[in-house]
């Protein structure tokens, strides 16, 4: 079993950097154009929706969320508005829910609701049921958090799941793991970290990574990217876990 | 957690016979001195799951549930994003919504057009 | 695209950020996205969210009943044997009809 590092970069927008292609058509790329093309023909859905739903997966990443969470630190009266309606908040940063039709996306909904952590509340977020995700604010969810393994165990044993990650924290901090399994869609808005006084909203958007949003990293002065070891072909979930580290 | 599905998880040969190439994008990309992480196709794939869900084909709790069942069985040594496109035409095959015989027919069509390009 | 359209929501929710309630456990005869962990858990509500159609309609595409979603916070303890930490909270959102009151 071989082992890639996953990246994601704050900051950046989703990479759309003109990149040489491969120089050969894999059965791959063939397939996932021959059952588009038989959805179309067979009315299953339209090449306009299609192309509204592709354009929308294309424009996505994660600087909005850490956007959101910079002006959430910098701005006390922004930071009202969007534990009041998260939804609308997110229109002042350019995101709109309810794009690309109307009435959002059938993955993402409209319904945003921001989480707060404070010094003794430490938020986390799952889907178990299917892995929703805020991905209007933070692009498109990494592997792992689709996965049988995260979702199953997150529920069940958060803090030895944070642990993989390196988060550990104390019994006192409550670590509350939300799981959204309905029509909401959340985000998490960690803390703002010490030695990030007269800091720009710039400058701290860029230590707010992906994984600061989803709960299972804290925001850390210098730390720009998330990087951790992906396991490909992981085992399902296990039946017994391992005995809790306190 | 997970919703069970009842996808057949029977190996399907023209799936088999494509996952056997190793052209995933992780070989693909490094041999090309592509740094892209993601192939071209992943985000029309995504554009595929959304409108068969917003169209009610194939909802996409179904959908995920099964890609889980086959995530963990037929696939479960495939990374991510060809594993997700395999469990789609595995789910849509098995469902009846595509037939095996034209998809073969059609991958042949699609090939000879982006190889004449 | 289709797309079930909720008539415009008029239903007085049941319950209030605060309340005590218990997720109820019934069977599932089709489509739900109830976990099962969470069944016959007693926990309290944390906050209203909106009115729509419930998923269990909702998969059918007819029009279905609306109701009022819910967040509902638990203990991780009274969810799982031997949690380990007096703190620790789970949160997760349902329709009234898996509510029922659970006193004080």
């Amino acid at each position: 079993m071989t082992t890639a590092h996953e990246h994601s970069h704050s900051g950046d927008d989703h990479a759309h950097k003109a990149a040489p292609m491969v120089e050969e058509i894999s059965d791959y790329e063939v397939l996932e154009l021959a059952v588009r093309e038989l959805c179309i023909e067979r009315g299953l859905f339209t090449a306009e929706d299609h192309r509204r739903f592709t354009e929308f997966a294309e424009s996505i990443g994660p600087a909005a969320g850490s956007r959101l969470v910079a002006k959430v630190w910098t701005d006390p009266a922004f930071k009202k508005r969007v534990l009041e309606d998260g939804t609308k908040a997110c229109k002042e940063i350019g995101i709109d829910w309810f794009e690309p039709t109307g009435f959002g996306t059938p993955s993402d909904y409209t319904h945003f609701v921001a989480l707060e952590d404070t010094p003794t509340l430490h938020h986390v977020i799952v889907c178990t049921l299917c892995s929703c995700y805020p991905r209007p604010l933070l692009g498109h969810s990494p592997y792992w958090y689709r996965s049988t393994n995260y979702r199953r165990r997150l529920v069940r044993w958060p803090r030895q799941v944070l642990a993989e990650f390196g988060l550990i924290l104390p019994p006192e901090v409550e670590i509350r793991v939300e799981d959204s399994n309905q029509k909401c869609r959340f985000m998490v808005i960690p803390m703002r970290p010490e030695g990030t006084k007269n800091w720009t909203e710039e400058q701290l958007a860029k230590i707010v990574t992906r994984d600061c949003m989803i709960g299972v990293a804290l925001p850390t002065p210098g730390k720009t990217e998330d990087f951790h070891p992906v396991h490909k072909a992981s085992r399902p979930a296990e039946s017994s876990p391992p005995k809790a580290a306190e | 957690m997970s919703v069970t599905s009842d996808v057949d998880l029977s190996p399907i040969a023209l799936l088999e016979a494509i996952r056997h190439q190793g052209k995933e994008w992780d070989v693909l990309a490094p041999r090309y001195g592509v740094t892209n992480p993601d192939p071209p196709w992943k985000f029309p794939l995504i554009g595929t799951f959304e409108s068969l869900a917003a169209s009610g084909s194939l909802p996409a709790l179904e959908r995920r549930g099964a890609e889980d069942e086959l995530g963990n069985s037929v696939y479960s040594e495939v990374p991510a994003p060809e594993r997700d496109l395999l469990a789609l035409a595995h789910t849509m095959l098995t469902r009846g919504l595509l037939t095996e015989e034209e998809l073969v027919r059609r991958m042949r069509a699609v090939r000879s057009r982006l190889e004449a390009a | 695209m289709a797309k079930i359209k909720a008539d415009k929501p008029n239903n007085k929710p049941r319950f209030k950020v605060g309340d005590r309630v218990r997720l109820k456990d019934m069977p599932n005869m089709f489509y739900t996205r109830t976990q099962n962990y969470v069944r016959g858990a007693i926990g309290t509500i944390a906050a209203c969210t909106y009115q729509d159609l419930i998923p269990e309609d909702e998969a059918f595409n007819y029009d279905g009943r609306i109701e009022q979603f819910y967040i509902v916070r638990f203990r991780q303890k009274d969810l799982w044997e031997d949690y380990p930490v007096e703190n620790d909270t789970l949160q997760t959102e349902t329709p009234e009809h898996w509510l029922e009151s659970a006193g004080k």
